[in-house]
């Protein structure tokens, strides 16, 4: 029996018990789908990180007290007893790497901005020094100047705000020159930075850059803060840390044997921690779709345990009409494939759906750019994994209906 | 009408050799047939008749190759059926005999065309020729117009002739009906065996097996069974 032929009867016999043959693939239908909505979403969370860590900057890198993350709370016990960095670091810092084109320090608390009675609360207020707006990400102005070199020196009270606030606060007057209150001090506004939206329901422009010695006066000098820095070159990248991480080392008097007592970031130790994650995600997908695929092929053997049952007769007279034992092994072989095959089918129908009416709710919800590819290995791994499914739910059933007894099976009603 | 396929075999189509059939019932065995030994001819109509139990639907297993003798040799065109394996025996089945069965044994999701096409996809044949000679066979049994109608489309007389045809459609070197007028009504069965009889004239080998005086006086010798072994064979000159 050629396959064309196999396959036709399979397709008669799936269309004429059409919700049986629904029921019977929607365990298959169920994790294929969930396998191939599961790996579009990641895949659409991964573009997404990656590109908000390139917008990081791929050559800059963070010196910190602290990493971004901290997993354990003996961790977080053992960064609290770390020396905070200060300024006198940024120096050294600046003069030790060579291969650093900017070095540059910020820092940051929250607070609220006031303009007359206008109030505008959570604030986030940045001392920086003049170059953080070339490390990294570089932010762009939509009006006025940078802090330059001389605001820093001389802990001018200026300001660079975020959108949000020339929004909150000012409408639609001009607010260049204008003063604002910041946490009761004054503060003249010099720019406006470009807006960039936000990331995951988090304004991105909702912040005052001030110069850094002003911060330290306002705020004082306790906190910690982030030395920011770029190197030359991608190529010169590892090497910048190095010289970074020596002259840090250099000033703690850290001997070989001791570990840094402080962090350096870069956007790949966020890629790393983001794919740690996926990573789990991805197995904990396979083990629920081993699962359902399991579970789905049991109830395809048991259907096709039925059809061969309900059918002993038809397969009587295939081998009264010539059918060898291997036709009608492969007949229903067939059918049993095509059968779990169309529930792949139906789950790649059904994961192209979820992927994208949860990519445009995640899109939507977080007001960001969001897609979930359905990619073709996905589907091509799912239509294949489901039909061998079906080929080994389906060899017991098609090997007893190839054994059968034609004069048994003729004398079936 | 089609002939018979030119034949340059000059044997007998069938020659039995004390055939015997034994079935084992737990300890008990049970011989269902007791050293049955005939030749027939080619071109012969012969009927096989006998009350159940006689032995005479186990005999004609045998001669459909849908089951081989316990002991005894059973030749069919020169070949040594009673020592094939299970494939060697579908494919005699498929060649050789053409079955018209009581229920007619259509398959009920396929169409006419396409129940007459079976044998000839078991034989390997390509869809398009399988196609013409399935229309031709119908065509000869006055089933042209039908082609496309599903069983449950069709009278019992038609489905019977669906299974005339299915079972002429690879020319086999024997027809071999059981009891092919049992689920008909007396005016369609006499119009069943009026296609035998033209079946006959145009030189088909046709064995029919019945307990039906008046259909085993189609055939033109009666080869009567009971208790296992042949009581009578009896040839009419007509």
């Amino acid at each position: 029996m050629p396959f064309t032929e196999a396959i036709r009867t399979a397709l008669q016999s799936l269309r004429t018990n059409k919700l049986r043959s629904f029921l019977t693939v929607l365990g298959i239908l169920i994790g294929v789908s969930s396998v191939i909505a599961v790996v579009a979403i990641t895949e659409g969370l991964d573009a997404y990180i990656s590109n908000q860590v390139l917008a990081l900057g791929s050559r800059s890198f963070r010196l910190q007290k602290q990493p971004d993350i901290i997993t354990s709370h003996e961790e977080w016990k053992e960064m609290m007893k770390r020396k905070r960095i200060e300024l006198d670091d940024l120096e050294a810092v600046r003069k030790a790497c060579t291969q650093c084109a900017e070095v540059g320090a910020s820092v940051g608390t929250g607070g609220s901005a006031k303009r007359g009675r206008t109030i505008h609360k959570d604030v986030r207020i940045i001392g920086i020094t003049e170059n953080i707006s070339r490390i990294g990400a570089v932010r762009e102005l939509a009006q006025g100047r940078h802090l330059v070199q001389q605001d820093i020196d001389q802990a001018g009270r200026v300001g660079v705000v975020g959108m949000d606030l020339v929004d909150g606060l000012f409408g639609s007057v001009d607010p260049m020159g204008k003063e604002i209150d910041v946490d009761g001090n004054k503060i003249r506004i010099v720019g406006v930075a470009e807006p960039k939206g936000a990331i995951f329901g988090q304004s991105q422009d909702n912040f005052i850059w001030i110069p850094i010695t002003t911060f330290q006066k306002l705020y004082g000098s306790r906190r910690s803060i982030s030395i920011q820095a770029e190197a030359v070159s991608m190529e010169r990248f590892e090497d910048a840390q190095d010289q970074v991480r020596l002259a840090m080392r250099n000033r703690r008097h850290l001997t070989y044997l001791k570990d840094d007592d402080f962090s350096i970031e870069t956007g790949e130790s966020i890629m790393d921690l983001w794919q740690t994650a996926t990573r789990g995600i991805y197995v904990v997908t396979i083990v629920v779709t081993a699962i359902s695929l399991l579970i789905g092929g049991i109830v395809v053997m048991n259907i096709m345990l039925v059809s061969v049952t309900e059918r002993i007769q038809e397969i009587g007279v295939r081998k009264a009409l010539g059918a060898r034992r291997g036709d009608i092994l492969r007949q229903f072989l067939v059918e049993s494939v095509v059968l779990s095959g169309f529930g792949g089918l139906l789950g790649v129908l059904g994961a192209a759906g979820i992927a994208l009416g949860l990519g445009s709710v995640i899109g939507s919800m977080m007001s960001l750019d969001f897609s979930a590819p359905v990619r073709p290995w996905a589907v091509g791994l799912a239509l294949g994994v489901s039909s061998v499914v079906g080929l080994v739910a389906g060899l017991y059933p098609a090997s007893r209906a190839a054994a059968l007894d034609p004069v048994e099976a003729l004398r079936n009603e | 009408m089609s002939t018979a396929a030119p034949d340059t075999f000059n044997g007998p189509i069938i020659d039995a050799e004390d055939l015997w059939r034994t079935y084992e019932m737990g300890a008990e065995e049970i011989h269902a047939l007791r050293g049955v030994t005939f030749k027939i001819d080619k071109g012969e109509y012969v009927a096989v008749m006998g009350p159940s139990g006689s032995g005479k639907s186990t005999l004609m297993n045998l001669i459909g190759c849908l089951d081989t003798p316990t002991s005894g040799t059973y030749v069919l065109r020169g070949k040594v059926v009673s020592e094939m394996d299970d494939d060697e025996l579908a494919a005699i089945r498929n060649r050789e005999i053409g079955f018209v069965f009581q229920t007619f044994n259509l398959l009920p999701r396929a169409s006419a065309l396409h129940n007459v096409e079976l044998p000839l996809v078991y034989a390997g044949i390509p869809r398009d020729e399988r196609i013409e000679k399935a229309r031709q066979a119908l065509e000869m049994v006055d089933l042209g117009d039908r082609v496309t109608h599903k069983p449950n489309e069709l009278s019992g007389g038609q489905r019977q002739r669906v299974a005339v045809a299915r079972a002429l459609v690879m020319n086999p070197s024997i027809l071999l009906a059981d009891e092919p007028t049992g689920n008909l009504d007396t005016a369609t069965g006499q119009d069943i065996m009026a296609l035998f009889d033209r079946l006959k004239e145009a030189g088909h080998t046709i064995i029919l097996v019945t307990h039906e005086r008046e259909i085993a006086d189609h055939a033109q010798r009666t080869i009567h069974i009971r208790d296992g072994q042949i009581e009578s064979d009896e040839r009419r000159t007509s």
